[in-house]
């Protein structure tokens, strides 16, 4: 009958044992260095959770077998059997220690990349805020620097007329031999210069548009609408629109409203039950293009509706509460007002009023044309130069 | 803590080596205990979890690093060195009465039937299986190590 030595049994034991403890001594090395390098990332301390474990697997292990071929070779010793049932439990335990380790994995996996989704969210919230604050900023910016030079004009314009107008007449009732005339000519035609400047610059002015342009309130919220149709169309809620009949154009800001208007949607669709309806509606009410949002969501109680204003103040998961004070600002660049007006279980309206035409102050563009010496004969408002 | 803990297990390591013999009357590797059962439960346990990262890797598409390749065969081994021990263990617990022949370095066992053959082959198995697996485990992390490394700016 065949025999087989036991020599290949022993070898292999001696050097898979040392092989196995070298390598998850070194493994170890690697993952304690990964580990220590970077402490919050959840793959390297998996791996080094999972290295330990091997590490005290394969030293159970090469003592276990070593203690059986002891036993084997010198005969049985009560002390070694204990002890080598010691270590063939630990073995045992060690086991499922990386098992648990391992199949904990999958849930830190999860985890990390939820992290991950979040972080990257807040990234990207945080840049379309940043972007966002930079356009208001310029906004404002432009705005204030407009008014400003509108300002201006209109305040140099008005002496002006009257220095002109005043040196008009005193040209006509001087005599023409008079060496003052020559002095009253340059006057008026300096005059006359100075505020054929200011009309340049006031024009310049009424024409810089980079902000604000002649848009129509209807398109921007219709296509707005357009945008947000598959977010409506995925929770089954009924869009109603109501649109006036006439264009609503005014000098508004069509990206920034957008903003405005798709974040009041989202907030009334996150409200909204499945199969809900929301109303959207632009009509005119005096001065003002108005438009409302109304939904027939669960709707907040009265000391919800106060803070929805308040900055950082969110009732959302993972929420800025930042989105309805960029509304609010976007509103005020625009000289609107907005109001909500809430009923717990019946829903939520939005109200925003933008002033009809509202663009730059009416006066300027009425302010006079002609001086309040107009009445100044046409040939000697042209002056001698 | 860490200190806190190994006092602990060191004193039940300690009770449990120099207990009362009743304590370990019944031998924990022996087929038919209590203890084989768990042992050989413990193995396959082992072997679900290679096989479930395994799965996780994949399932993230992790092959496509070499690294993360590395542990996927490294992995491997093991589940299949935790099925090799499973029969091994069951084929040895279930020899009745090996005949060795011979002293020291030159014993020889007597290949009396399939049993034994399987036993001999599944023994020399159970460390060979071990060298790779390591091995590759090791290799996995240590390209992970060089890769994200290099990726640090």
């Amino acid at each position: 009958m065949t025999t087989m030595p036991l020599f290949p049994i022993w070898f292999f034991q001696v050097l898979g044992s040392v092989a196995v403890l070298v390598f998850s001594l070194l493994s170890l090395r690697i993952t304690r260095r990964l580990t220590a390098r970077d402490p919050e990332n959840a793959l390297w301390l998996f791996l080094d959770w999972l290295t330990m474990g091997f590490v005290i697997f394969s030293i159970s292990h090469a003592v276990s077998h070593f203690l059986q071929e002891i036993i084997n070779y010198y005969g049985p010793s009560q002390s070694l059997w204990q002890l080598r049932r010691v270590f063939g439990g630990l073995d045992s335990i060690i086991y499922v220690v990386i098992a648990a380790t391992t199949l904990f994995f999958h849930r830190i996996q999860r985890l990390y990349r939820r992290m991950e989704a979040d972080h990257h969210h807040l990234e990207e919230t945080s840049h379309e805020i940043l972007a966002l604050n930079r356009e208001m900023e310029a906004l404002v910016m432009e705005r204030t620097m407009s008014e400003m030079a509108l300002g201006m004009a209109h305040g140099i314009r008005n002496p002006l007329h009257v220095i002109g107008g005043f040196s008009h007449r005193l040209l006509r009732k001087t005599d023409p031999d008079d060496p003052t005339r020559a002095w009253l000519s340059t006057i008026a035609e300096e005059a006359r210069r100075i505020e054929q400047m200011v009309s340049r610059f006031e024009s310049l002015a009424q024409r810089k548009e980079s902000f604000f342009n002649q848009e129509d309130l209807n398109s921007i919220v219709s296509t707005t609408l357009q945008l947000l149709r598959p977010e409506l169309n995925a929770k089954n809620i009924t869009l109603v629109t109501s649109f006036h009949p006439e264009p609503l154009v005014g000098r508004l800001n069509g990206h920034l409203l957008k903003v405005a208007i798709s974040h009041l949607i989202r907030n009334a669709v996150e409200a909204t039950r499945p199969r809900g309806k929301i109303t959207v509606r632009t009509l005119v009410e005096k001065d003002y293009a108005v438009l409302t949002i109304q939904d027939t969501g669960k709707g907040m109680p009265p000391d919800v509706v106060d803070k929805v204003f308040v900055p950082f103040y969110t009732t959302k998961i993972g929420g800025t509460g930042l989105g309805m004070v960029f509304v609010r600002q976007i509103v005020d660049e625009h000289r609107g007002v907005i109001t909500l007006d809430s009923k717990v279980g019946r829903g939520t309206t939005v109200t925003i009023r933008l002033p009809y035409r509202f663009a730059e102050k009416v006066e300027l563009e009425e302010a006079p044309q002609t001086p309040p010496a107009a009445e100044a004969p046409p040939e000697s408002s042209g002056g001698a130069v | 803590m860490t200190r806190w803990l190994t006092q602990i297990l060191s004193g039940v390591f300690v009770l449990l080596l120099f207990s009362p013999r009743y304590a370990l009357a019944q031998g924990w590797f022996e087929w038919g205990t209590q203890g084989s059962y768990v042992h050989q439960f413990a193995h396959l346990l082992f072997f679900a979890a290679m096989v479930f990262f395994i799965f996780a890797m994949r399932h993230e598409k992790l092959q496509r690093y070499r690294g993360f390749l590395y542990l996927i065969w490294g992995c491997a081994i093991l589940a299949w060195w935790n099925l090799d021990s499973v029969a091994g263990h069951t084929l040895e617990w279930g020899l009745t009465n090996p005949v060795i022949l011979g002293h020291g370095l030159s014993e020889r066992l007597l290949m009396e039937n399939t049993e034994t053959w399987l036993y001999y082959i599944t023994k020399i198995d159970h460390f060979a299986l071990l060298i790779p697996a390591f091995y590759l485990y090791y290799r996995g992390l240590k390209v992970l190590a060089q890769e994200s490394q290099s990726e640090t700016p």
